[in-house]
């Protein structure tokens, strides 16, 4: 009897030892200025080597500097560490003048060599960086990336506050590059010290440096006392709690339990666009992304261009805009408005299922065929893919949707034979046509990002002629030439760009929306609220 | 005539697995609508049950009553395809362990308890993942997850049986042994094969139903009632009722087998 | 004694050697190369050939289940192809939380499948033991993912600010540990009450009637001492049961435990960290495995003497 009470009593003391969890306090001054978010899933990575997805990208931007970085608002170029900048006429040599009271939080001052370190740490191997695709045009870059010389050649750094990058062709948009975090200036005796796990010990020169993270709860960022930018940031610190779904936000968000929302829940969204007070504290942005459903040109039954035709005509485009409850743009080619280049007067295709029925008939397909779409497995895609569905059935046409991870589905997408069509989409990493038409529809890139495998010798020509040329109008008249052609022979059939919104509390202010980036923080401020 | 002597928990579980098979079977009669063709605008806005609509339309449109009806199909035709597959592998291992002993036995009894240190939906999880959500690997990996208990189940019985008289005399005579697990064991084994049958079918029917809710169940547009509860959460505020009908589905399943193998169960130890 | 425990810890590390064999072998047929997974969506052949290299995936498969199993001997379990984070790290930060989902979910449904299996036992027989069997079949067929939407629909609509998920004090534990509790209570009712209704056809029970004590103090007493043992163990073994329905339970609540962390991992095909929390759960229910079988032979002195004579 005595074993069995002492069994008991043990199970009952390790029940309540373990009841006393949950997250610890935050100390922060009383009267401080803290902007309050929250986010479905923990923020991947603080690493500027690693990140390359909106959440990382939100924080790094505030940790970190990078030479020169983009307006709050728009996609120009604007001064970051960096003063000024010039390149050479032929766009190979691009110099770099840096201001010189600019430090790390640590008190360290940022030198060129800094810059230097954050770059080369993004083209080394062992880094295992997902940018390393931008730097490879410096000059050098081959041989640092196959240990065979222990710096990049192609950078000069002549004293403290000059950089110089010597790239190996003609790139007008360099510059562009070194607006993405990757380029960010990283302490060498930190990210050495930490290694792999130099994500949860980051330093950085930005705005914010990081205090506290918790894995799967929040993540907390305060004011860095050395920003050069002073009186900057406004804010004195950044609290974002993870794990908590969109619901469960916007829940939060009604209670006045944080700031924003930087994605309503397509549960909430009719209801908010209806109440006009809600309506009001929403801002919208049209993404400078594409989703399209690609064609493998090279396989039956999408090698025949009037069967891809017949499926653009085919698929009602304004149902899937009204499934997304207006949070969408119908596409008409393949580049999205905001992009520098976009033609705003490209036809494309319209909802005509009995030009669709005619074209099939042309292709000797009248009776319709079965096909797969393989797709990420994500609710969203698959709600549209069923919209396509049902689009296609009555012209005969089935279509077997075939949702697969996201690893698997990049791997099968790139294979040759092995995917007839696929639900995509692409964001701009820098605001160039270049950065749509070659990457995802030249031949260089078929097994990489041409998925479709289309290629048109009369495209690669034009997209040949236009990469280097550093006069925008030329340029961008080049690309359109080139758009044109595509749209024609219709690789993809051209979805929706989609528009996203945000809605934030009447006490929160100069809280910008970029299309390209997510939000800086540097400027926002917050006016006396309730708790 | 006494009414409460046919109202036990088999007759119950019975009735309600009939009404199950038929509702699967007469599917197409029975559904008011094709659920997979849109009937109502309501777009990205559920609409309430109405007249028209019983149990109201879903996101993209569609009759939720025909979508309940149409689960009943893949549910039923997974939840029994699996439970065989289960039936079979428990069955084959917990006999041969039962009957052959010695290394057999501890060969086999090693490899169940491997299995039985692998979370089930952890393990059917990881498997779908990498195979690929499709009908067939669906119920096949359920299958291959499920089937320790039954193992030792029929062992413990064949054990049991082995020791018998008939069945010693029966294998010094010189019978096979397949003659003699034939013949002798499997149909005494039986009865109790019958009652794991319809609790199997249950379990089977609950991890469908889970593998489903976590995206790993048979793809769109298929109607699947886990599925259809995952679609339904981001709507669990402003319309209720999109989880709370399937999941009543799955309910009335799960509860029918467990009825009817339980009411077994029970009048077989009386 | 020694030698049963010895016996015993040998037996549970073959299996957790079978067990990273199996999931080894699982991952390794995945048709992904994990170059990609980790590379992203925009990286060039180059990119993906020297992150092959540094990774060693151009070794033959043995050697790197080898490799493998050394470092998890030593507590590295690689790092997550996703997050770029220490395996290791990641399951010990969220243990914490699934680990007091788990106990106050066991403890929850032991007090309630007791309550209900006893009662019912108490009135065998009578209206009160069908309508605790219906009860109990019910529960044991509600599926817990939507029992836990339920619940939330069910407070969303009536309580104001009442935490709806995320973990955040006590106070979000509740909701949680119910959607996991009420299975198992049932399921532990029906054996608590079969046991007891064993036990009351027992000699000694008789007995205990014949000298005229009330048949709640016979039960409370003498049976149920007995027939609870069996029921804590069952408990104690049924860890595989509770941890497939943490998954469930966390994903619904979004509670920041392992069981998501297994569940996103899946979906992502993130490799290292399937591998790490399946491996981990089977080291659990390897231990409790074992406390269990020692616990019981401490208990119960029948079974150490029949091991050692």
């Amino acid at each position: 009897m005595t074993r069995r009470r002492i069994l008991m009593a043990a199970i009952m003391l390790a029940f309540a030892a373990g009841c006393g969890g949950g997250p610890p306090p935050l100390n922060l001054p009383p009267h401080a200025m803290v902007l309050r978010l929250a986010d479905v899933d923990d923020v991947p990575t603080l690493d500027p080597a690693a990140g390359y997805d909106t959440a990382s990208w939100t924080f790094e931007q505030a940790i970190f500097d990078t030479l020169v970085r983009y307006g709050d608002g728009n996609i120009e170029l604007e001064p970051d560490i960096a003063t000024s900048w010039e390149s050479s006429p032929d766009a190979t040599t691009f110099t770099f003048h840096m201001r010189g009271d600019a430090r790390f939080s640590d008190g360290r001052p940022v030198t060129s060599e800094d810059f230097r370190y954050g770059v080369e740490r993004v083209l080394n191997p062992a880094t295992r960086s997902r940018g390393m695709e931008y730097y490879r045009g410096i000059v050098g870059a081959e041989d640092f990336v196959a240990h065979r010389s222990a710096h990049l050649s192609g950078i000069e750094t002549p004293d403290r506050t000059t950089i110089i990058f010597h790239l190996s062709a003609p790139d007008p948009i360099f510059a562009h590059k070194l607006a993405m975090p990757f380029a960010s200036a990283i302490p060498r005796d930190v990210a050495e010290k930490w290694g792999d796990d130099f994500s949860r010990h980051v330093v950085g020169s930005g705005a914010f440096m990081l205090r506290e993270w918790v894995s799967g709860q929040r993540l907390v960022l305060v004011r860095n006392p050395y920003y050069f930018n002073q009186p900057l940031p406004h804010l004195d610190a950044i609290v974002e709690a993870v794990g908590v779904n969109q619901e469960l936000q916007w829940l939060r968000f009604d209670a006045g339990q944080i700031d924003a929302v930087v994605d309503i829940p397509p549960a909430e969204f009719p209801y908010v666009m209806k109440t006009p007070a809600l309506r009001e504290l929403t801002l919208a942005k049209t993404t400078v992304t594409t989703r399209y459903l690609g064609m493998n040109c090279q396989m039956w039954p999408f090698t025949d261009v009037r069967v891809r035709r017949a499926m653009s005509y085919a698929i009602d485009r304004h149902k899937l805009i009204a499934i997304l409850n207006g949070r969408g743009v119908v596409a008409r080619g393949v580049m999205p408005p905001n992009l520098p280049g976009y033609d705003p007067d490209l036809q494309g295709y319209d909802y005509d299922p009995a030009r669709a029925r005619a074209l099939l008939e042309e292709a000797h397909l009248a009776h319709g065929f079965d096909f797969e779409i393989w797709l990420r497995a994500d609710q969203t895609l698959l709600m549209l893919a069923e919209s396509i569905q049902q689009d296609l059935a009555p012209l005969g046409i089935h279509a077997t949707l075939k949702p697969v991870a996201w690893g698997p589905f990049l791997e099968a997408i790139r294979q040759p034979h092995t995917v007839q069509s696929y639900m995509q989409g692409w964001e701009a990493d820098f605001p160039d046509p270049e950065n749509f038409l070659g990457a995802l529809l030249s031949r260089a890139q078929w097994g990489s990002n041409n998925d479709s495998f289309y290629s048109n010798p009369a495209v690669e020509a034009l997209l040949a002629e236009a990469e280097p040329i550093a006069d925008m109008k030329k340029r961008y008249a080049l690309y359109d030439e080139a758009e044109k052609i595509v749209v024609a022979d219709a690789p993809w059939v051209f979805l929706y760009y989609p528009v996203t919104y945000i809605i934030r509390q009447p006490w929160v202010h100069d809280y910008v929306i970029n299309p390209m980036r997510p939000t800086r923080f540097e400027h926002v401020w917050l006016s006396p609220h309730p708790e | 005539m006494n009414i409460r002597r046919f109202v036990t928990l088999e007759t119950v579980g019975a009735a309600m697995v009939t009404v199950l098979v038929i509702v699967a079977v007469l599917a197409p009669i029975l559904a008011p609508h094709d659920p997979t063709i849109v009937v109502a605008p309501t777009f990205g806005d559920p609409g309430a049950p109405s007249l028209k609509f019983p149990m109201g339309t879903d996101e993209l449109g569609r009759d939720v009553l025909s979508r309940i009806i149409f689960g009943a199909r893949i549910s039923l035709t997974v939840g029994v395809a699996a439970m065989a597959v289960t039936m079979t592998i428990g069955i084959a291992i917990g006999l041969c362990s039962g009957f052959f002993g010695g290394a057999v036995d501890f060969i086999l009894m090693r490899f169940t308890d491997l299995m039985l240190s692998l979370p089930p939906l952890l393990l059917a999880m990881a498997l779908v993942a990498v195979l690929g959500p499709s009908l067939r690997t669906i119920f096949i990996v359920i299958g291959l997850v499920s089937w320790t208990s039954i193992a030792r189940v029929v062992r413990a019985e064949t054990l049991a049986m082995s020791t018998r008289d008939f069945v010693v005399g029966a294998g010094a005579l010189g019978a096979p042994s397949r003659r003699v697990i034939a013949r002798h064991i499997l149909p005494n084994v039986l009865p109790i094969i019958v009652v794991m049958a319809a609790l199997r079918t249950s379990d089977t029917l609950l991890l469908d139903a889970a593998l489903s809710f976590l995206g790993l169940g048979v793809p769109p547009p298929t109607p699947s009632w886990g599925r259809m509860i995952e679609e339904a959460t981001i709507y669990f505020r402003t319309a209720p009722w999109l989880a709370t009908f399937p999941g009543l589905a799955i309910f009335w399943a799960v509860l029918s087998f467990n009825l009817l193998g339980y009411g077994f169960l029970r009048r077989r130890s009386q | 004694m020694l030698a049963y425990l010895v016996r015993r810890i040998v037996f549970g590390a073959a299996v957790l050697i079978g067990t990273s064999i199996i999931t080894f072998a699982i991952a390794f047929v995945v048709p992904a190369d994990p170059a990609v997974a980790m590379a992203g969506a925009k990286a060039d052949p180059q990119t993906l050939a020297s992150i092959r290299s540094e990774l060693g995936l151009d070794q033959p498969l043995y050697v790197q289940y080898v490799r493998y199993l050394d470092r998890a001997v030593h507590g590295d379990l690689g790092r997550s192809y996703i997050r770029r984070e220490s395996v290791t790290r990641m399951i010990v930060d969220r243990f914490p939380a699934t680990a007091l989902l788990a106990s106050a979910a066991m403890a929850l449904s032991l007090i309630l499948g007791i309550a209900m299996g006893a009662i019912a036992a108490a009135y065998r027989g009578r209206a009160a033991d069908n309508l605790l069997l219906v009860i109990s079949l019910a529960l044991v067929s509600i599926p817990v993912f939507w029992l836990g939407t339920m619940l939330l629909i069910a407070v969303a609509a009536t309580i104001r600010s009442f935490p709806l998920g995320g973990y955040s004090g006590a106070t979000s534990l509740i909701l949680p540990t119910l959607t996991l509790a009420l299975g198992s209570a049932g399921y532990y009712s029906r054996v608590l009450h079969t046991s007891l209704c064993e036990a009351f056809d027992q000699d000694y029970v008789r007995t205990a009637r014949g000298k005229g004590l009330s048949r709640t103090r016979v039960m409370l007493r003498h049976a149920m001492a007995n027939a609870l043992l069996p029921l804590v163990t069952l408990a104690g073994l049924d860890l595989a049961g509770l941890l497939s329905g943490v998954v469930l339970t966390e994903t619904v609540f979004n509670w920041p435990g392992i069981g998501r962390l297994a569940a996103d991992a899946i979906f992502n095909l993130d490799i290292p960290v399937i591998m790490g929390t399946v491996l981990f759960s089977a080291f659990l229910i390897v231990v409790a495995n074992l406390l269990v079988d020692l616990l019981y032979a401490w208990l119960d002195p029948r079974i150490r003497l029949a091991e050692t004579g």
